[in-house]
Parts: C-alpha cells; sequence; structure tokens
C-alpha cells in the first residue's frame, strides 16, 4: 500500500537548513496498522504529512496504491487525497462553519458523490453520533469532534487512514474509545491504518511499529520494516 | 459545482455576521448611485416628456426687440402656410408696489402678459381651485405669486401698481407651465394681459422687454417652418426653438450631471470596495486552517477560489439590493425636500429600471475586483499548515501581478463607464489613484512622525502607538478613508468660509449696494432728488452712467472679417446684445493695454475702447473697424484702445465697449445708477417706493438681497457636498468598524495575556482609546492639510479670490474627526475588553 524510498524532508531554519526528516525507506503492506512513535521533533508528523501528499519530500519517491505521489501536481495530489486516503487530526480540523454531518459531507461533494448527505448520515451512526449531525464544532465534545473527524476520513472509503496523535487531545477514556473505533473501522473495512502517537499504550496494539528519533529511524525498536536506505 | 454552490452558502451562513461591514460598505455607495441616478433620471424623463409644457407651446420665437411689422408679416404668412396659430406675450422685469399703500414697500417681479389661448399646453393652476381662463386677466387684472402677496402685504381684490398702470389682483399662480427649472428669479411671478401692457408704459423706449410669439404648429409641418424661419431670421434679432431642441438640451444637461454627480457614488462605493478589500484579507487569513483542512480532504485551489468568490458575490449581490433598499427609503424623502424647486411640473421620483441595474452591476463589479486580489492567498494555503505552522510570507507571483492589473484596469473602465466619457473617466480615476497615493504617503509619513511615541513612559501610549505602527495594522487603509472624508467636509467647509468672508470684503461700507436700471433722460432729475434726500451723510453720491443696448452687426478687422449679423451669429457670444455706456475717462477698475484712450474732447467719429478678453477671445484689435447695431441704427466705430477690466472690482459697472463721447449721446438712451442704500430696511423700502413714483417703469436691484440669495445658493451648494462628505466619512467609519472587528481575534488574544499579566479594563480601554484618538487625529490632520491646499488652490486659481487659511474650522475638524475615530474605535472593540482571559487562553 506504502512504498517509501529513500524519503526526507529539509527546511530553512533561519537561513540554514535543517533535515527534520533523513533519507528513509519503508514498506506497509494493504490492511497493516503501523504505529509510528518517537519523541517531540523526531519527524513524525512530518513523515504523516509526506504520506498524505500533505507536504513534497526534498529527496525520495513515495508511492500510494500504486500511485507515485511525489510526481503529482497541487491539484492531483487533492484528488489522490479526496479518493485514497482519509487523515485523522490531533486537533481534529473540522470546519468551524460547517456542522457536523456537513464536515462529514464535505469529501463526498468535492468528490461529485450524489449520495453525500445519505451517507454522511450513516457515518454518523457508524460512529455513534447520530442525533449530534446538526451541531456544529464548537457544540461537541473532544470525543465527539474525534469521531466526527474519524467519518469525515471513511467518507470516501479511502484503503488508507492516516491519524496524528488521534487520541493525543482527549482524556483517557475518550482516547480508549478512539483508538477502538479507528481498529474497528480497520478490521471491518480492511483499511491499511498508519497513526503517529508517542503513547506506548497505542502502539502496542499496532501489527507493526517505527520509532524515529531526531529524523532518524531507531532500527532496534523498529518491528516494521522501515530502515536506513543502505 | 455543486461543491462550490453549497460551500459558498454554508460559508456564508457562518461568516455574514463578521462580513456584515462588507455589504453595508457595498450598499452605502450601491445606495447613493441607485438614487442619484434615479432622482436625476425622474426629473429628466418628466421634462423631456414635458418640453412642450416646458415652453407651453411646439415652438417659440423670441426677440429682446419689439417685432417689426415686415417681419411679423412673414411670420405671419410663414405661419399661415404651414397651418399654424400662434399668440403673443411679452416678458420683462419691473416693479410693483401696492396701489393703496402709500409708503408701502416696491418690489421687483417678473411681468409676463399674454394673449387669450395661452397657454398652449400645460396649466395654470390657481390657488383655492381657481380656474384659470384669460377672463381674469382682462380689464387690468393681474395674477400673483403668493410670496408677493406676503412681500406687500396685499391680498386678492387689491390693487398693485405696475409702472404707470393700477391692476386688480384677481387670483394667486400656485404654477405655471412655461416657468424654467433653475432659471434665475429676480422676482416673483405677475400675469396680466398683453392688451392692457401699452397701458404701463413699461414697453416703451429703452424697455428690456423680451417679445414671444407663441407657435401652435402641425406636427408634419413644424421641422420645415423652423428652418424657414431660421432663415428669415438671419438678419434679424429674434430667434425661433422647438420643443424638441428644448428636449434634446434638457437630455443633454441632464445626463451630464447624471454622470458627473454619479461618479461622487463611485467614489463611495470605491471606498466601500476599499473595505472590502482589507475585510477580505483578514477573512482569508482567519480561514487558513479551514481552507487547509478542505485541501486536505481533496479540495483543489482552483474549486476553494471559486467558493470564495462566489460568498463574495453573493454578498455584493446582498449589500447591492441593501443599497436600492437605501435608496428606495431615501426616494421617498425626497419629494418634501425638493418640494416647490420645479414649480408647475408634477415629478413622480421612483427608482429607475437602469439604476437598479447599473448599481447591482457595479455593486458586484466593485465586490469581486476589490476581493480578487486578496482571495488569491487561498491558493498558497497549505495543507501540511495542519500538521505546524509555517512562516507565510511570499513575494507576489506572475497571477498575482497580472490579475492586479486586471483589477485596475477593470475600475478605470468602471470609472469611464460612470462618467459617461473616456476623458472624464481617465482624469476622475487618475485623480484617485493620486489622492489614494498622496495619502498613503501622508500617512506613512505621519505614522513615522509618531513612533518616537513609543518611547513613551506611559505603558498606555506606548502600546497604541506601537499598535498603530506595527505590519498589517489596517491603519492606512483606515488613515485614506477617513481622511478623505474629513477632506471632503473640511474642504467644503473651509471654502464655502472664504467665498462668503470674500463677498463681505466686496461689500465696503462704502461701496455701492444697490442698482438702478431703466431710468429715463427725462427722469434723472426726479430720481436724483430721491437719492440726495437718502443719501447718508459722507457717502459719495449716486452715480448715473448712460448705457445703451447694441449688437455687432459686422467687424472689418485685419485678423476677423465679419460681413453681417449671421456671420456674427457663427461667432458665438460676440452676437448677444451688449450693455454699452460713453466716457471721457477710465474707472479706477480699468488700464490700458494696447493703443490709447481718447482725450475728454467729444468727438463724432466713432472710437471704441474693448475689452481684452474680448479682443483676445474674437481677434479684434487695435485699428479694426466694429459695426452695431443701436436700435436699428448702424454706425461703425474705430477700436482705439484695449482695456484690462479688473471684473472682481467691478461694482461701478464694467462694460466690454466703452466709447468715446459725442456720438451716442443723440441716440435715445437710458441710464443705469450705483449707490450706496440707506442701512436702515425701511428706509431702503421707502426709497424705492419713492423711485417707482417717479419713475415707474425703472428697476431698483438690492445688492443686499443678491447677496442673500447668494448665499443661500452657496448654502445649499455647500449643504449638498456636505451630505457626500458625510456619506464619505461614514463609510470611512465603516471600513474602521470593519478593520477593528477584523482584527479583534488577535486583539482578544493579546487583551487576555495582558490581562494575565495584570492589566486592568480601564488600561486596556486607554490603549485603545489614544490608539483610535491618534489615528482619528493623524487622519484629521490628512484631511485638514488637504482641505487647506484645496481651498487655496481653488481660491487663487478659480475664484481668483484672497485665500484665508481657516485655522479654527481646521482644528476643530481634526477635533472631531480625532474624537469620532476614538469613539467609534473603543465601542467596536467592546469584546476586546469584556472577553475573560482564560476562556481566551484555552481557546488558543
Amino acid at each position: 500500500m506504502i512504498e517509501l524510498r529513500g524519503v526526507s524532508k529539509t527546511v530553512s531554519s533561519g537561513g540554514q537548513p535543517l533535515t527534520i526528516l533523513h533519507p528513509l525507506d519503508l514498506h506497509v503492506p494493504n490492511g497493516q496498522c503501523l504505529a509510528i512513535i518517537g519523541p517531540s521533533g523526531s519527524g513524525k508528523s512530518t513523515l504523516l504529512g509526506l504520506i498524505a501528499g500533505l507536504d513534497s519530500p526534498s529527496t525520495g519517491q513515495i508511492t500510494i496504491a500504486g500511485h507515485d505521489i511525489t510526481a503529482l501536481g497541487e491539484d492531483a495530489l487533492a484528488q489522490l487525497r479526496g479518493e485514497k486516503v482519509g487523515f485523522v487530526f490531533q486537533f481534529f480540523h473540522l470546519v468551524p462553519s460547517l456542522t457536523a454531518l456537513e464536515n462529514i459531507q464535505v469529501p463526498m461533494e468535492i468528490a461529485g458523490r450524489r449520495d453525500a448527505k445519505l451517507r454522511a448520515q450513516a457515518l454518523l451512526d457508524e460512529v455513534g453520533l447520530h442525533d449530534r449531525g446538526h451541531h456544529y464544532p464548537a457544540q461537541l465534545s473532544g470525543g465527539e469532534q474525534q469521531r466526527i473527524a474519524i467519518a469525515r476520513a471513511l467518507a470516501n472509503d479511502p484503503p488508507l487512514i492516516l491519524a496524528d496523535e488521534p487520541t493525543g487531545n482527549l482524556d483517557s477514556s475518550n482516547g480508549r474509545h478512539i483508538l477502538e473505533l479507528l481498529l474497528q473501522v480497520k478490521r471491518a473495512r480492511g483499511v491499511t491504518l498508519v497513526m503517529v502517537t508517542h503513547d506506548p499504550s497505542v502502539a502496542a496494539i499496532a501489527d507493526a511499529q517505527l520509532v524515529l528519533r531526531d529524523g532518524r529511524p531507531v532500527a532496534a525498536e523498529t518491528t516494521a520494516t522501515g530502515s536506513r536506505p543502505a | 459545482m455543486r461543491f462550490v454552490l453549497y460551500m459558498a452558502a454554508r460559508e456564508l451562513r457562518a461568516s455574514w455576521r463578521r462580513l456584515l461591514v462588507f455589504f453595508v460598505c457595498i450598499a452605502v455607495g450601491v445606495g447613493a448611485i441607485v438614487a442619484i441616478r434615479s432622482v436625476i433620471q425622474s426629473v429628466r424623463h418628466t421634462f423631456a416628456g414635458e418640453a412642450r409644457t416646458l415652453i407651453s407651446a411646439d415652438a417659440i420665437i423670441s426677440s429682446t426687440r419689439p417685432i417689426g411689422e415686415k417681419l411679423a408679416a412673414t411670420i405671419d404668412d410663414r405661419l399661415k402656410t404651414a397651418g399654424a396659430e400662434s399668440i403673443r406675450s411679452v416678458e420683462l422685469a419691473t416693479m410693483a408696489r401696492a396701489a393703496d399703500k402709500p409708503g408701502g414697500r416696491a418690489r421687483m417681479v417678473e411681468l409676463r402678459a399674454v394673449e387669450d389661448g395661452f397657454p398652449y399646453y400645460g396649466v395654470m393652476k390657481l390657488a383655492n381651485g381657481v380656474r384659470y381662463e384669460h377672463g381674469l386677466l382682462r380689464g387690468f387684472g393681474v395674477l400673483v405669486r403668493p410670496e408677493l402677496l406676503a412681500q406687500l402685504a396685499v391680498a386678492v381684490g387689491d390693487a398693485l401698481t405696475i409702472g404707470s398702470q393700477r391692476f386688480t389682483i384677481r387670483g394667486v399662480i400656485e404654477s405655471e407651465p412655461g416657468r424654467r427649472l433653475g432659471a434665475f428669479s429676480i422676482g416673483p411671478r405677475v400675469f396680466v394681459d398683453l392688451a392692457d401692457l401699452p397701458k404701463t408704459g413699461l414697453t416703451g423706449f429703452g424697455s428690456r422687454a423680451m417679445t414671444q410669439r407663441l407657435l401652435r404648429v402641425p406636427d408634419a409641418a413644424l421641422d420645415g417652418l423652423i428652418v424657414q424661419l431660421r432663415k428669415d431670421f438671419a438678419n434679424e434679432f429674434a430667434r425661433v426653438r422647438s420643443y424638441q431642441a428644448t428636449e434634446d438640451d434638457i437630455g443633454e444637461d441632464f445626463a451630464r450631471a447624471e454622470d458627473y454627480l454619479s461618479l461622487v457614488g463611485l467614489v463611495i462605493v470605491i471606498l466601500g470596495g476599499i473595505g472590502v478589500s482589507s475585510v477580505t484579507r483578514v477573512f482569508v487569513q482567519q480561514k487558513m486552517k479551514s481552507i487547509a483542512v478542505l485541501k486536505c480532504v481533496g479540495a483543489r485551489s482552483s474549486q476553494l477560489l471559486a467558493v470564495y468568490v462566489a460568498q463574495v458575490a453573493m454578498l455584493g449581490l446582498a449589500g447591492s439590493l441593501l443599497g436600492i433598499g437605501l435608496a428606495r427609503l431615501a426616494m421617498r424623502a425626497i419629494p418634501s425636500v425638493l418640494a416647490g424647486t420645479t414649480p408647475g411640473v408634477d415629478i413622480t421620483y421612483a427608482l429607475t429600471a437602469p439604476a437598479v441595474t447599473q448599481g447591482l452591476g457595479i455593486g458586484l463589479l466593485v465586490s469581486l475586483l476589490f476581493s480578487l486580489v486578496p482571495l488569491l492567498e487561498v491558493r498558497h494555503v497549505k495543507p501540511s499548515l495542519l500538521l505546524r505552522d509555517e512562516a507565510r510570507s511570499r513575494k507576489p507571483d506572475l497571477t498575482q501581478v497580472l490579475v492586479t492589473l486586471f483589477v485596475v484596469a477593470g475600475l478605470v473602465a468602471l470609472t469611464v463607464w460612470q462618467a459617461g466619457s473616456l476623458r472624464v473617466g481617465l482624469i476622475v480615476a487618475a485623480g484617485f489613484a493620486g489622492t489614494a497615493l498622496v495619502l498613503h504617503v501622508a500617512g506613512s509619513l505621519l505614522i513615522r512622525a509618531v513612533v518616537p511615541l513609543a518611547r513613551s513612559k506611559s505603558f498606555a501610549m506606548r502600546h497604541a502607538v506601537l499598535h498603530l505602527s506595527r505590519p498589517g495594522s489596517q491603519m492606512r487603509i483606515v488613515l485614506l478613508a477617513v481622511g478623505l472624508g474629513s477632506f471632503f467636509i473640511i474642504g467644503v467647509r473651509s471654502l464655502q468660509q472664504n467665498l462668503i468672508a470674500e463677498f463681505r470684503v466686496n461689500v465696503t461700507p462704502d461701496s455701492p449696494d444697490m442698482f438702478l436700471l431703466d431710468i429715463q433722460s427725462d427722469q434723472v432729475e426726479g430720481v436724483r432728488s430721491v437719492l440726495a434726500r437718502y443719501q447718508a451723510a459722507g457717502a459719495a453720491p449716486a452715480r448715473l452712467l448712460p448705457v445703451l443696448r447694441a449688437r455687432v452687426v459686422g467687424v472689418e478687422g485685419r485678423e476677423l472679417q465679419l460681413e453681417n449679423f449671421e456671420d456674427v451669429r457663427g461667432r458665438g457670444s460676440l452676437a448677444r446684445e451688449y450693455t454699452v455706456t460713453y466716457r471721457p475717462a477710465l474707472e479706477p477698475n480699468e488700464k490700458i493695454v494696447a493703443g490709447a484712450l481718447w482725450d475728454a474732447t467729444p468727438s463724432e467719429a466713432g472710437e471704441v475702447s474693448i475689452e481684452q478678453g474680448l479682443s483676445e477671445r474674437f481677434r479684434i484689435g487695435v485699428g479694426d473697424t466694429i459695426r452695431f447695431d443701436v436700435l436699428g441704427r448702424t454706425f461703425a466705430a474705430k477700436v482705439t484702445s484695449v482695456r484690462f477690466v479688473e471684473w472682481a472690482d467691478s461694482r461701478a459697472g464694467g462694460f466690454m465697449f466703452v466709447f468715446r463721447p459725442g456720438l451716442l449721446e443723440k441716440a435715445p438712451h437710458g441710464l443705469i445708477g450705483f449707490l450706496r442704500g440707506p442701512a436702515d430696511g425701511d428706509a431702503r423700502a421707502r426709497m424705492q417706493t419713492e423711485l417707482v413714483a417717479v419713475a415707474p417703469n425703472l428697476s431698483v436691484i438690492d445688492g443686499r438681497e443678491i447677496l442673500n440669495a447668494i448665499k443661500s445658493v452657496v448654502d445649499n451648494v455647500t449643504l449638498a457636498v456636505t451630505v457626500v462628505g458625510t456619506l464619505v466619512l461614514f463609510s470611512g467609519l465603516l471600513i474602521l468598524i470593519g478593520a477593528v472587528a477584523m482584527t479583534k481575534f488577535r486583539r482578544v488574544y493579546e487583551a487576555a495575556i495582558f490581562k494575565t499579566l495584570g492589566a486592568t479594563r480601564q488600561l486596556i480601554a486607554t490603549v485603545l482609546f489614544l490608539e483610535y484618538g491618534l489615528l482619528g487625529l493623524l487622519a484629521g490632520t490628512i484631511g485638514a492639510g488637504g482641505a487647506i491646499a484645496l481651498t487655496w488652490g481653488i481660491s487663487r486659481y478659480a475664484l481668483e479670490i484672497p485665500f484665508h487659511p481657516l485655522v479654527r474650522l481646521s482644528a476643530v475638524g481634526v477635533a472631531i474627526t480625532s474624537a469620532l475615530v476614538a469613539v467609534i474605535g473603543v465601542l467596536s472593540s467592546w469584546e476586546v475588553l469584556q472577553h475573560k482571559p482564560l476562556a481566551t487562553l484555552r481557546a488558543e
């Protein structure tokens, strides 16, 4: 599902180049759940952003579901994200001016689906919030907002879900529920799930783990197929 | 497409309150344009439709001289051939007084004598439902305007003396057809029977009566008749004019007025547009995260740009509709404001379809043009913004540059369209750009000037100045808009005061303030004796100057050769009737610039001195010969000198042509008089009555009344421009409110930090008050500075009057602007003061 070859990211900081992700190879098979873990500033979110095509790598090649996304332009990337990738953020990032239901509808409307509203309602039911569709994000709790975000991520039936610290902004009880929901979705739909977290208990339930430190994979702790390129 | 429309509607639902200022900005400007255009179009429509009523005939022949028998026969012949009929009418200015009140006042009136059959078109409306018929006038009856009844303290049934004839008031005129709109009126209208006119003695020699023939002509024959009569009048002092020409003139005048006034509306819309631009800029900044989210879930930049453009279009449309609603409200108030300015014509003021369409179009165009450049930012929002904050400083890309050029071209095109002329449109667009640039530079300099205050010991002052000068502050835009508004208001006020001061200076204690017209030679002694009785001690005696009315009928010059009057007519104003005099010497306001003035000895060889402007305009110089027609007698005079006349000081009379004594004395002529009237109003009135008693045909023009009339005209113009200035200032304040609202989120956060660090609400309010007070002070300074420059320029070059910098007026203007901006700034920041710090910091 995901194939990274020699992917790195260097940014400019105070006029000096700063490498926040050193060259990395990674292979995530279909249906696998990968946890990317590491301390703050280790490059976890950067890696996730690169996989989602939210940002472009400085070097290397990223292939998602057979598409080389490093060769795609902004609009093609946006289209690919809409069809193949669902994203769940730590801070939910719902559009504050839209209701819960409308937030779920948006990706389907962008993709031109006619049944957006019906399906959004079904997804709302799936995440257990069938009666909260008309509420605005500000009227929902953190846990509820994250459920909406998950429903939105599932809107176009993407084969890949990327989650950036999905429980990082929630209390432990809500965090547990969200995690269960994500795993349930993964099992039920057979999607590939990549999660960034620094919570070991969250990481423990993943099929594989990629540990990053200072922008490099720590081989000893990594159980996935991620490695430094030779 | 569905996504774009859905999202635009949803976004609008969520943010319309924040964008309220956006559409109010558009609404005010669109309202101004729609109201101005509708009013003028309503008036124009009514007048163009009633052009026949305006001249109360199909065509009108007029002449300032009695129409001779031969010419009258020709006219009758032509009318007969064309199947036309006609009635005669005479108009003249004269004095009227109550016949049975010895010592009562005498008033100048505009007399119209008509025959049975008047009017061909339109209706003469009389008070109390009395129906107009010519019988009311027959046998020395007179119809008068209500104001004359009040001025002379008379009523229907009383008698008036006009000239040397007694008339009985038989009715009160409410409205009459054929009264020209906006024509300068020197007195109330009175109507008498044409058959009674000769008895008044007003149509004799030297009369300034305008003789008219009103024609009713079958439609098919009208054009041919006009062409024929024009040929017949080629060498006569008569002219003919059809209602169609009146219609065309009215159409052109109104079209020009409409286009020029609409430019004022456009200025307000463009100011609104500046508001729109800044509101959109901040709006996009606030929407960055939402845009990133939408991109993250698959939206393309072009789709999002379309969402926000659609949103702006909806807001622009809503603003324009609100503006049309405002214009409609304004139109309801108009009939009561303009009542009485168009007597005789009932105008229905209503929104007109073209005005509404233009308003909608302009509202939409300005909204889109001004928001396009800030909206382009949407393209540069990266979805990775959701993962980490990134510095976003970029140079404008090619698209942005091209779109900016497109927007500028669009605005210029819009201005040209509204001005109805490429030239005027380009000038206005350049003027607007120049003003904006000057205000921008002045704003930047003033900000620099206050920056040292940032080192002030006062915490509040330090932070107020820091807020003003920090990057991203809206102050330059606010300075531009508020500064422009105060510039309009202060500028117009100071121009008005300069003008009125100039009139006061002109009426110095010893300068003449009364003018006597049409004194006959045999009335001179009687007039002099009345004047002597009222002459104030120490005042200069009244001066009586001989005057004749002459027309140029030919020129034999080195540069100009005009064979006959038809040739002269081809030279425009040279063909008009001039009032001329003769005297042996120059007046104090005259100077010879070419040739030499005659000596004091009279000579029968015609010699004339001409005014410099006339000499230059028509290329007539020393040595040329001009042929004049005075009362039908033609004679030639050689130009022996060219005079410069100081027109601003023409209280002793300014003449285009002055003759050497000796030639004109024998021609029958009248005199005019200049005098300083008694200071006391009653004595002035008594003197006028006595003058009319000895010289019934004489007219008295009271300089004081003229001055009051001018003052009221100046006041009306000032009022109109002040209304415009107030609208501009209002737009400026709206932009201020918008700017405050848009930066509020940052303010609330800062205030929360300050409060956490121990700042009281009072301290934060003081910072806000100082910040906006300072902003208002700068805007007021820019406005007052601009106003002083404007007043200086207009006084010096357009009006040629001395310039007085009005320091007090400017200071008051600056103070009011400053206070207004401070109060509105603090009031619109109320939320900043009210927010609890903990909630704010948690939300961040």
